[in-house]
């Protein structure tokens, strides 16, 4: 095959003008896997996730930026596995471009299966125990779970790869209310398999955590303490108008 | 070429019409090539073969594989010994003790893509590109070790994260394939990655094997193994027609004519793509590509 020089840089064009639509594209119309389903706000609004969380394993921050060398082997491990969890970091963080992260747990969570860490090349995910590992903490948003508002769920439990003893429980006349204990290691299973549309359950760093902990430990007990009456107009005010509106997703619960 | 050699070529060619078959190295290089790439896409389907990309990978199942400059720079950001790293290099340290740079030639994809562009060019070569040719390759050497001290100090692999061709051509097919079957994938990964790979080759295109002879830090470490791996170039003994041919048609402007009397080549260029054999008048006689042997 031999082209000049003139078809040459068409063809040059061409290409170059493809990758820029495309990526226009994506731009415009967001990525693949925010479809349609989670058009709600996430869980939390107000709390941001504080940083990535990482694969299974993974060494503090810092040590694991300079140990990684994006060589995609945990992109599909994990590919392999059938859980699809992780993505690598875009062009939005420069510094942290290129490395590992779970990137929407509604969709995608990590199952701890970990392969991950026992193949990493570099030594940056370590290999540990599924109890000791430190992804995040998955905090329930008390609004819009629906053991807080009257009902009783507990889908989370029952999606959590470590068992129950991640979870405490409290029972009053307001349902079974869950909630998620410093055990947890931060899979998102919970959050997948939160049957509220747009989850209830959000996954935060464990720094963050540590951060906004007493105030989080303050909410509970008052929720908890809190006097029928005023428990009835913000469940029946407030809560369930927006938990209604966002609605079930039952295929997700007993998948 | 100058005519008189393309005569005498001629009349070589046809008094010594030497029997024997023509070597297909170039042929035998692309299946591999190609043989390790569908190796690579058998990860989407599920399975295990080989993981991950050529920086580093999980070849069948239990394996684990780390390019030796990337362990390096992992080495010097993070400034701490790791025995899996340690023992995911001393295999691909094994590897290139026997086969010398032959990656560079066989297994880079990136050896495809160039002589695709290089073939797009058909022979018509810029001023600019001449002058390329003179840049001594042992400048990529000085650019390997500030590729090592940029990485010391800003503590992030930094060639292999953000310019390796090698992490962005994996990176470019895992990001296909995952946006073809809806996953999570960055578009900006996928896109960075392909303009890394496009700007290499335009770069290939304004200077050939520029990337690959001067420039790559891959290329370079691996070419220190060439000084003492088993598979080199020999040369046997018979008459060569000085028809200068396969020093014409090598990528990395070895002076291979120059090592003819002597038994051997061991230039730390040679990525043993098999052209010279090939392109040798004496069918592969007098230049072979040998494991082993004395010095």
């Amino acid at each position: 095959m031999k082209l000049s020089r003139r078809d040459f840089l068409k063809v040059f064009i061409v290409a170059g003008g493809a990758v820029a639509l495309g990526s226009s594209i994506y731009i415009i119309f967001g990525t693949t896997a925010n479809r349609g389903k989670e058009q709600f706000l996430p869980p939390l609004p107000d709390i941001d996730i504080g940083g990535f969380i990482r694969p299974p394993g993974a060494l503090p921050e810092k040590e694991f930026r300079a140990k990684c060398i994006s060589c995609g082997v945990c992109v599909n491990v994990c590919h392999v596995m059938k859980y699809d969890a992780i993505a690598i970091v875009g062009l939005k963080d420069i510094k942290n471009f290129g490395t590992p992260y779970i990137k929407d747990m509604r969709d995608f969570p990590c199952g701890l299966c970990m392969e991950c860490p026992k193949y990493c090349p570099t030594g940056a995910l370590k290999k540990i125990e599924k109890e000791k590992v430190v992804m995040g903490m998955a905090l329930i948003d008390f609004s819009l779970c629906f053991g807080w508002n009257g009902d009783v769920c507990l889908s989370c439990s029952k999606a959590c790869p470590l068992g129950a003893y991640v979870f405490d429980f409290y029972h009053s006349e307001w349902g079974n209310q869950p909630n998620i204990n410093e055990k947890c290691v931060g899979c998102g299973l919970c959050v997948k398999y939160c049957p509220l549309g747009g989850s209830a359950v959000k996954v935060v760093t464990k720094w963050k955590y540590e951060n906004i902990k007493t105030s989080r430990i303050d909410e509970m007990n008052r929720l908890l303490t809190m006097s029928t009456e005023d428990r009835y107009n913000i469940v029946y005010g407030k809560n369930l108008p927006e938990i209604m509106a966002r609605g079930r997703i039952v295929e997700r619960e007993y998948r | 070429m100058s005519i008189d050699r393309a005569a005498e070529q001629q009349s070589s060619g046809a008094v010594e019409q030497e029997s024997g078959k023509k070597i297909k190295l170039s042929k035998l290089r692309r299946f591999i090539l190609l043989g390790i790439i569908i190796l690579f896409l058998f990860q989407f389907l599920k399975i295990k073969v080989l993981v991950g990309g050529l920086t580093g990978s999980l070849a069948v199942w239990f394996v684990n594989l780390i390019d030796v400059f990337a362990y390096l720079e992992n080495l010097v950001a993070s400034k701490d010994f790791s025995t899996v790293a340690l023992i995911a290099v001393l295999p691909v340290i094994g590897i290139y003790l026997i086969f010398g740079r032959a990656f560079c030639g066989w297994v880079c994809p990136m050896d495809f893509l160039v002589e695709m562009v290089d073939k797009i060019r058909s022979n018509r070569q810029w001023a600019i590109g001449n002058w390329a040719k003179k840049i001594s390759p042992k400048i990529g050497y000085g650019i390997a070790g500030v590729l090592l001290v940029v990485s010391a100090l800003v503590n992030i692999p930094f060639f292999t994260n953000y310019i390796s061709h090698l992490t962005n051509f994996f990176r470019m097919l895992t990001g296909g394939v995952f946006l073809v079957l809806d996953l999570p994938v960055e578009p900006s990964v996928l896109v960075f990655s392909t303009g890394g790979i496009f700007i290499l080759l335009f770069l290939e295109y304004l200077f050939p094997r520029l990337w690959c002879r001067v420039l790559c830090p891959l290329g370079k470490i691996y070419g220190l193994f060439n000084k003492i791996s088993l598979l080199k170039l020999k040369f046997m003994e018979g008459k060569c027609h000085q028809c200068i041919q396969c020093e014409q048609l090598c990528y990395m402007n070895v002076k291979i004519a120059r090592h003819i009397e002597k038994p051997g080549l061991r230039d730390a260029n040679c990525i043993y793509c098999g052209r010279c054999v090939e392109a040798c008048q004496t069918r592969g006689k007098l230049i072979k590509m040998k494991f082993g042997g004395r010095k």
